[in-house]
């Protein structure tokens, strides 16, 4: 039995490994992707006040740190009876909105770009983002630089400082947003629906027209016959912030929708003795171990898995794309894993529109943006997107409003299981026997699993960027081969 | 034209040892005098010195961040192979290749995010004006405030030692603090 192990993984955010086990004629018999797990989170709140948690949570994720703000947020504002002026949605919604555009765009430009533009296969220390500007030139990367900081100062204009969000109280919003810091964001609002339309075109001139891609996209082992999950609103369109969980087949039929309350009826989780992580599936089929096919329990929570779930997109823009990607991808719902990245464009004009019209809502500028919760009711469930998956904060609390208990599914861990399998599944495709194992053949397995954006940090600098990559050939408990890549 | 420092404390307060950069942060606010919450724009008690005392950003983020500063500071843990909790490390930007922090993969690692930058004509620090102090640390695992009891044994000496060696490197700046 000789193992290779990838560790470790590049540009994926948090610790991770991948153990890959070969049989003796060298060809890949089993995979193991694993990440070591923070302790203790649940009960480290418990006793605390329950409004505190938004705060705490924050530091969870120095990559999504509005998501986990907002989910809490809600399953707080549910522990305090639920309500909320409408103008507290609509400012927290357009919030969000820059919250999306702003990760969306460097997943996009610094993790899928590079094996796209550059090359799957390209030199390791030019496929980064560098080496994205080297072929696009060098406007592109001041355009992301420039839209980055827009996104990011609209967020701070609306929430009051640029880093760990402390603006969603029980009941609404700290503050309000007032006529001369609108007129702020308006530019800034048209600016980035520009640059997503702009990043849609790049990727239809770079990937779409390269055949190659398309291919690699289409055909490539980068597939999986798993279901789809995604938040959905009264017309069945993508709301990131809020609606119903809509869970849907990879032929297109809903297997379930329901309300955030409702959410541990519909999702269970399994454990294996191999990692800390757990794994979600749908709860009313049962584990059925990890298994693709129509009668699965496992799902997905991705970019594509929203847009596949939706019957429409929510803004018109979006839409004509959204239209446009299903009927290049030949199908939808589509099981193309490597579309994620096209997928997560569509969501960014969407994003992009949706902060235009709240730009231009006469109402935003009000002053109803919190009640004071008078009662409460000790429980709680707040689900929104994150950008990698649904995400669920589930507090309890006693009647002097202190947190009893915490229970989190992050977005991430939806995908634990299809990570798993697409990874096993892209290196047997990839790792032949008698075939020696290269830097681009293992950078196409990383593909696999960076298509997720998948994010396992807590801290938000807990792993080198690109720390060379070592894999290493074990044979007979002796270690016969080294390969070692540096991306810095 | 004023020299512009930042000094940031890098890490996650809720996650043990993770936390010793902001801690160091926050202490060396309260030893300069500084109120709470100097951050960006006027500083006004020290001259061109702002600190933004909890920061966990990396890559892109953080380039960010420091845009227009002449100079940067970053507080932060390190964990190295032996590493024993509570030594530390001084080094520069230069060096920061073969660190193993001060990056979010999320996005670009640090020093492709400062390249970048640069490029795109930002006003970022020269690699040699970006001084990192790292502190080794045993456990950013576990959820929890305090330190560990081997770091917070040692807070102390290594916190003197660290802002000693700060006030000398940056004497312009800090030579009006007392008590450094």
């Amino acid at each position: 039995m000789r193992s290779i192990r990838i560790d470790p993984i590049t540009r994926l955010e948090g610790h991770g490994k991948i153990e890959i086990f070969l049989d003796d004629d060298g060809g890949v018999s089993d995979c193991y992707f694993q990440i070591p797990e923070l302790r203790g989170f649940e009960r480290f709140v418990v006793g605390r006040p329950i409004e505190e948690l938004p705060r705490i949570v924050t530091r969870i994720c120095g990559v999504c740190p509005a998501s986990h703000h907002m989910a809490s947020a809600k399953a707080v504002d549910g522990c305090f009876g639920g309500e909320l002026p409408p103008l507290a949605r609509k400012l927290r919604e357009m919030y969000y909105q820059a919250h999306y555009i702003h990760s969306h765009i460097a997943h996009f430009y610094a993790l899928a770009a590079p094996d796209f533009v550059c090359g799957p296969d390209c030199d390791p220390a030019t496929r980064n983002i560098l080496g994205v500007v080297q072929k696009v030139g060098l406007e592109i990367g001041g355009q992301v630089i420039k839209a980055r900081a827009m996104a990011q100062d609209i967020q701070t204009i609306l929430g009051g400082r640029s880093t760990h969000v402390v603006w969603c109280i029980p009941g609404g919003v700290s503050k309000g947003l007032t006529k001369e810091e609108l007129e702020r964001i308006r530019p800034m609002a048209d600016q980035l629906y520009d640059f997503t339309l702009f990043s849609l075109k790049l990727f239809k001139d770079v990937v779409l027209a390269n055949p190659a891609y398309v291919d690699l996209i289409l055909n490539g082992p980068y597939t999986l016959d798993v279901h789809n999950m995604g938040l959905v609103d009264e017309n069945n369109a993508p709301n990131f912030y809020d609606g119903k969980v809509r869970v849907v087949d990879y032929e297109g039929n809903e297997i379930c929708k329901y309300a955030p309350e409702e959410y541990h009826h519909h999702v269970a989780e399994h454990v294996e003795p191999w990692t800390y992580l757990k794994f979600p599936y749908l709860k009313q089929r049962g584990w059925k171990g990890f298994v693709e096919g129509i009668d699965t329990s496992l799902y997905c929570a991705t970019p594509l898995a929203r847009l596949n779930v939706a019957d429409r997109m929510a803004t018109p823009r979006a839409q004509e794309a959204f239209e446009e990607m299903f009927q290049v991808l030949g199908a939808k719902p589509c099981r193309a894993l490597l579309a994620q990245h096209w997928a997560r464009l569509v969501e960014m004009v969407q994003n992009a529109e949706t902060l235009k019209g709240f730009v231009e809502d006469p109402e935003i500028t009000g002053p109803g943006y919190r009640v004071v919760p008078q009662r409460i009711t000790g429980e709680g469930v707040g689900i929104v997107e994150a950008m990698r998956g649904t995400l669920t904060h589930h507090y309890t609390c006693d009647e002097k409003g202190i947190c009893t208990s915490a229970n989190l599914i992050v977005g991430t861990t939806n995908n634990n299981a299809p990570i798993q399998m697409v990874t096993k599944k892209v290196a047997q495709a990839l790792i032949r026997p008698g075939q020696e194992v290269t830097e681009p053949v293992l950078n196409m397995v990383e593909m696999a699993f960076r298509a997720f954006d998948p994010c396992y940090s807590c801290a938000t600098h807990t792993l080198p960027g690109q720390m060379p990559l070592e894999a290493v050939v074990h044979q007979g408990g002796r270690v016969v081969k080294t390969l070692r890549k540096n991306l810095g | 034209m004023i020299e512009r420092t930042l000094i940031v404390g890098m890490g996650n307060p809720y996650l043990r040892d993770d936390g010793v950069g902001i801690r160091l942060a926050t202490d060396l606010m309260a030893r300069l005098d500084l109120p709470e919450g100097i951050r960006r724009g006027p500083a006004g008690i020290l001259p061109g010195l702002h600190i933004e005392p909890e920061c966990s950003l990396g890559g892109l983020t953080l380039v960010e961040l420091i845009d227009g500063f002449d100079r940067l500071v970053v507080l932060d843990s390190i964990d190295t192979r032996d590493g024993v909790p509570g030594d530390w490390h001084h080094f520069t930007a230069a060096s920061l290749r073969e660190t193993l922090n001060l990056s979010s993969v999320h996005d670009a690692n640090f020093a492709t995010a400062l390249e970048l930058g640069r490029r795109m004509g930002m006003r970022l620090p020269d690699d040699a004006e970006i001084l990192v102090y790292a502190v080794e640390v045993e456990d950013t695992l576990t959820f929890d405030t305090a330190l560990s009891p081997s770091l917070e044994a040692r807070y102390a000496e290594f916190a003197g030692e660290i802002f000693a060696d700060l006030a000398a490197a940056l004497p312009a700046t800090l030579e009006q603090a007392a008590g450094l």
